[in-house]
């Protein structure tokens, strides 16, 4: 588990803030509780570079009331920032390097800002092969801060599609090629897998109209050609909006399924649109 | 474990701590005895490091004269490459695979066993940036076309790379 200790996740996206609490049962976890909060339009903008909470008040009430909701005020709790937040990267490292020393070193110059005030973590995405992500240091500071306004325990603070690719990871078979797309309200990650590692990562913000799912369907295409692959490996999909992209990819003819299902306590809708569900029990 | 807090959290826990110490004693006892064992193997050891230091150096020679001629070979085989893909002839290629609201903003050609491309593309579109990338792939001039790093603020700001297999004109 990527977060240590903390069992209940609390996520942060630009429509909601929604959280879960596993429990573990005789065979396996199990969902025991689930709440959202809707937050209004323009309250929370996921953005890399600029200032992500736009109406402090708002979020931290929407926060305050999934933590009550979960009873989970006074124990740590593992926060998840939205797509968008972070830039992920799928970088080859050179052999004697340290993967986080390199990571900055490559992804320092497109950045507006010193790389100093960055976060930057790492991990083996196959043979020679890292993925990095890099975050705002004042970025991540602002959820923080509304997490301390809300009074919460802070447990940990992980990035919402680096958890839901885990977790897809997970639950994959081993050596099998496939596509996993993760999306969120602002941004989706994209990631093809040779069965040896993680070949193609995408991550890119969201155009959410009525195009949009032929659009994700076209990229998964292209993410496909790039990556050489022979054949059609399985895609599959969470987060809003994997409905309709499932439905787009089946009516093309692709092999598509739900990265997860599951029902649950007070779960409000499917629990494929729920991007970071999967990874309470990965 | 992956934590992108600003600051370390979690609470204090003195348990682990003690047993970390202990372990770290354990730990130092133990090179403590390794370190006397040593000891009386260095004396061993030296004579045949002596030997195999002498072996070392003839080996040294003997590399010396490999690499001379194996430097050649590699300068011969990256000759040939500049020859027949010079950079003007590579940039023209990339040039033809353009749309209009694509540019470059710098490119680096790597001559080696073969010749990597790396370019930093500017797009004032995703879709523009896109076609780009869809062209490169499917151009029977470059191979192994690997998107990188993208910056999607405004304009997009990305890192390509490719390898070239030569003009087909």
């Amino acid at each position: 588990m990527a977060l240590g200790q903390s069992s209940v996740r609390i996520a942060f996206d630009a429509t909601a803030v929604s959280g879960a609490r596993p429990t573990r049962g005789l065979r396996a976890r199990r969902l025991a509780s689930f709440a959202r909060a809707p937050l209004a339009d323009g309250a929370l903008v996921p953005s890399p570079h600029e200032s992500n909470v736009l109406r402090a008040e708002e979020v931290r009430d929407a926060l305050a009331l999934v933590a009550r909701s979960l009873d989970a005020a006074r124990e740590p709790i593992a926060f998840l920032l939205p797509d968008g937040v972070a830039r992920l990267a799928l970088l080859d490292a050179p052999d004697g390097v340290r993967p986080d020393e390199y990571a900055r070193y490559r992804l320092a110059p497109g950045l507006p800002y010193p790389i100093r005030e960055a976060v930057v973590q790492t991990e083996s995405a196959g043979p020679r092969r890292v993925l990095a992500a890099l975050a705002r240091r004042s970025v991540i500071a602002e959820y923080e801060e509304v997490a301390r306004a809300a009074g919460l325990v802070q447990g940990g603070i992980d990035l919402a599609p680096l958890v839901a690719l885990h977790a897809l990871r997970r639950a994959a078979a081993r050596g099998v090629a496939r596509v996993d797309v993760v999306l969120g309200d602002a941004a989706y990650s994209l990631a093809l897998h040779d069965g040896a590692g993680l070949r193609v990562l995408r991550n890119r913000r969201r155009d959410r109209d009525a195009g949009e799912p032929r659009r994700l369907a076209l990229e998964i295409e292209r993410v496909l050609r790039i990556g050489g692959m022979d054949g059609r490996p399985a895609a599959r999909v969470v987060g809003p909006g994997a409905t309709a992209l499932l439905g787009e990819l089946a009516a093309a003819g692709g092999a598509a399924e739900p990265g997860w299902s599951m029902d649950g306590k007070g779960l409000p809708a499917d629990a494929v649109e729920v991007p970071w569900l999967g990874s309470l029990f990965a | 474990m992956r934590d992108f807090s600003t600051r370390p959290q979690g609470p204090e826990r003195p348990r682990l701590h003690k047993a970390l110490v202990a372990v770290a004693a354990i730990a130092l006892a133990w090179s403590a005895y390794s370190a006397f064992a040593a000891r009386q193997e260095v004396s061993q050891r030296r004579a045949t490091v002596d030997h195999a230091r002498r072996d070392l150096q003839a080996s040294q020679a003997r590399l010396k004269a490999l690499e001379s001629r194996s430097k050649d070979l590699a300068l011969a085989q990256q000759s040939l490459l500049t020859l027949d893909a010079p950079p003007p002839r590579v940039l023209a290629t990339l040039a033809e695979l353009m749309p209009a609201d694509v540019r470059l903003s710098s490119v680096s050609l790597r001559y080696g066993a073969r010749l990597d491309v790396q370019m930093q593309v500017i797009a004032r579109s995703a879709k523009a940036y896109d076609t780009f990338l869809e062209r490169l792939q499917s151009s029977p001039a470059f191979e192994s076309v690997l998107p990188g790093d993208e910056n999607r603020d405004g304009e997009v700001r990305a890192t390509v790379r490719a390898g070239y297999r030569g003009s087909v004109s």
